[in-house]
């Protein structure tokens, strides 16, 4: 049973990086980058890495997220 | 019990990858946050029963830390980047 | 006697929040607008987290490792009724309408 959840987490990884970099919209990819670093993180848990998790959790889907949405909205405002 | 943790937590990555495949091609730029947080929400469950299935006490504090960071991202999103109708 | 029903108790209350999780997904991909959207994930962060932590709390070796999963909780509510409350004032702030019978 953990062999089919890490071949389905792999799976989903790398299709969303794969989406993320191909997507032609900007909000899509900022969400499918959000949505790679929590299975990132997730696979650094199924790794048995709780400290690269943390961080990637923290950093990779959090603050990296929350900050490209921000610049996303000042992109957006500045060309309209 | 290890068995019966890992089998729920297969279950919610299934649900998670399902939101994923739709959020790809969701209609609004709010349906695809709403995914995102989801998928925060789906990982900090996900987390916590790994962190039993596995003995590795510290994933509980990966998903607090998830749990936290996915409002920030929501809320960033809501004060920053969402303006205009559903066309952007 | 309770080392006998524990298991189970637990066992049922991981299988609710499945559910819950599952249930909420499924509102996520069905919802018509925002707002019943918005309904739909309240369920799957509060309920089915809920109902998750109690059944793992029940299965932790020690009362301070039970507790400490247990206030996880009360820190998804706040974040989940914040994010909402964020979410829905922007989009009656830019004019979202509701979802009524009969319309698409």
């Amino acid at each position: 049973m953990s062999l089919v959840f890490d071949l389905l987490l792999a799976a989903a990884l790398l299709w969303s990086g794969g989406r993320c970099l191909s997507v032609d919209r900007l909000d899509r990819a900022i969400v499918l980058f959000i949505a790679f670093g929590l299975l990132m993180a997730l696979a650094w848990a199924r790794l048995a890495a709780p400290d690269i998790g943390l961080a990637e959790a923290a950093i990779g889907a959090g603050l990296t997220g929350a900050l490209l949405l921000d610049a996303y909205g000042v992109v957006k405002r500045r060309k309209a | 019990m290890n068995g019966f943790d890992l089998a729920i937590a297969l279950f919610l990555l299934g649900n998670l990858i399902v939101a994923l495949l739709v959020a790809a091609r969701g209609p609004t730029s709010a349906d695809r946050m709403l995914m995102a947080l989801l998928f925060g929400s789906t990982g900090t469950g996900i987390l916590v029963l790994l962190a039993q299935a596995m003995h590795i006490p510290a994933l509980v504090d990966v998903a607090l830390v998830l749990a936290l960071l996915a409002a920030i991202g929501g809320v960033a999103f809501a004060k920053r980047a969402w303006q205009g109708d559903g066309h952007d | 006697m309770t080392e006998l029903i524990m298991p189970w108790i637990s066992g049922a209350l991981l299988i609710v929040g499945a559910f819950f999780y599952a249930a909420g997904t499924l509102g996520l991909l069905r919802f018509p607008d925002v707002y019943s959207r918005l309904h739909a994930l309240a369920k799957a962060d509060n309920l089915g987290l809920g109902f998750v932590l109690l059944g793992l709390a029940l299965q932790a070796e020690s009362v301070a490792a039970g507790l400490k999963l247990l206030l996880i909780w009360p820190l998804a509510l706040a974040a989940s009724a914040g994010v909402s409350y964020a979410i829905a004032r922007r989009a009656d702030r830019l004019g979202v309408k509701p979802w009524r019978k009969g319309s698409p």
